[in-house]
């Protein structure tokens, strides 16, 4: 016997049948399974875009850059007033306060809190 | 009773019933044909699952450029390809393992055997393994294989001569 006709001979042994509807029973699970879990796992890919996109939007929002102080994290309140689009605002904010408060020195402490000494400088000046 | 071509066309405007009626039709042939290629028949039957379900996913645009007979048979081939790749280690490992055939019961030394075939057919070239295995578990002739896995005649012949030269190498050094 040449070896093909051997090799042919070792996958001759009769089969076992499957039940047709069983099988279809277990391959319709089976889709559905599939198709359950590709669905979660687009919905878990969805959820994770979004959670990084909010993540990355909320990290930017709120970090002014930390100031490590004493073994504790502390972010800074300052705002920015040297643009020059917003300096004119902020002057006009800042007479208004003056103005309308009526305890002045509660509004240079508070012109102070938030670093804007431009007022000060200027009262300095003129006194 | 109709044909393959009328059920195709059915299952593609929505009916799962005519994709069961090919499961029906099919099974038996998909399931010889991994019966083949593992002795474990909880395996057959997996790996008959795997070719339906992708025939459910690829049957929804099938354009009727072969035959179904030979689609099949090309996705029994790619199923079993990965299957072989998957179980490369363990088919190498089952073939240095191989014990002495002495001490084996001749139903389980012949079982044990067809893993030992499968397992140096699994170390074949891609190209001879597919052709080695359609014919030697399928009995199919080179015309037909060459058109299932779309190759020349000739081109089957040659790589069918090359594989079984090794596998019969392989088989003859182990023992």
């Amino acid at each position: 016997m040449n070896f093909e006709a051997k090799l042919q001979k070792t996958f001759s042994s009769t089969s076992e049948m499957l039940e047709p509807e069983q099988f279809i029973n277990k391959l319709t699970t089976a889709r559905y399974a599939q198709a359950l879990k590709r669905s979660q796992a687009i919905s878990g890919y969805l959820a994770l875009i979004v959670v990084l996109f909010v993540g990355i939007l909320g990290y930017n929002e709120l970090d002014q850059g930390a100031i490590l102080m004493d073994g504790s994290y502390y972010y800074s309140t300052s705002i920015d007033f040297d643009q020059d689009e917003d300096s004119e605002y902020f002057d006009d904010l800042a007479l208004y306060i003056m103005e309308q408060e009526e305890d002045i020195w509660m509004a240079f402490s508070f012109l102070d809190e938030l670093a804007y000494d431009k007022i000060v400088n200027l009262m300095e000046e003129e006194s | 009773m109709k044909t393959d071509r009328e059920l195709i066309q059915e299952f593609q405007t929505g009916s799962d019933a005519a994709f069961n009626e090919l499961v029906r039709r099919y099974l038996d042939l998909v399931y010889r044909f991994f019966q083949k290629i593992t002795p474990d028949k909880m395996e057959a039957e997996d790996l008959a699952q795997t070719v339906f379900i992708k025939l459910f996913k690829a049957l929804k645009k099938f354009r009727f450029e072969s035959e179904f007979n030979t689609y099949l048979y090309r996705v029994n081939v790619n199923t079993a390809n990965s299957y072989f790749k998957r179980n490369k280690w363990r088919n190498m490992l089952h073939l240095d393992q191989a014990p002495d055939t002495g001490y084996v019961e001749t139903s389980q030394e012949k079982q044990w055997r067809k893993e030992e075939v499968w397992a140096a057919v699994g170390r074949l070239p891609k190209k001879q393994r597919l052709v080695v295995m359609m014919r030697i578990s399928q009995a199919l002739p080179f015309k037909d294989i060459g058109n299932i896995l779309d190759m020349t005649e000739g081109s089957a012949k040659v790589n069918y001569h090359h594989g079984i030269k090794r596998v019969k190498l392989l088989l003859g050094n182990n023992k």
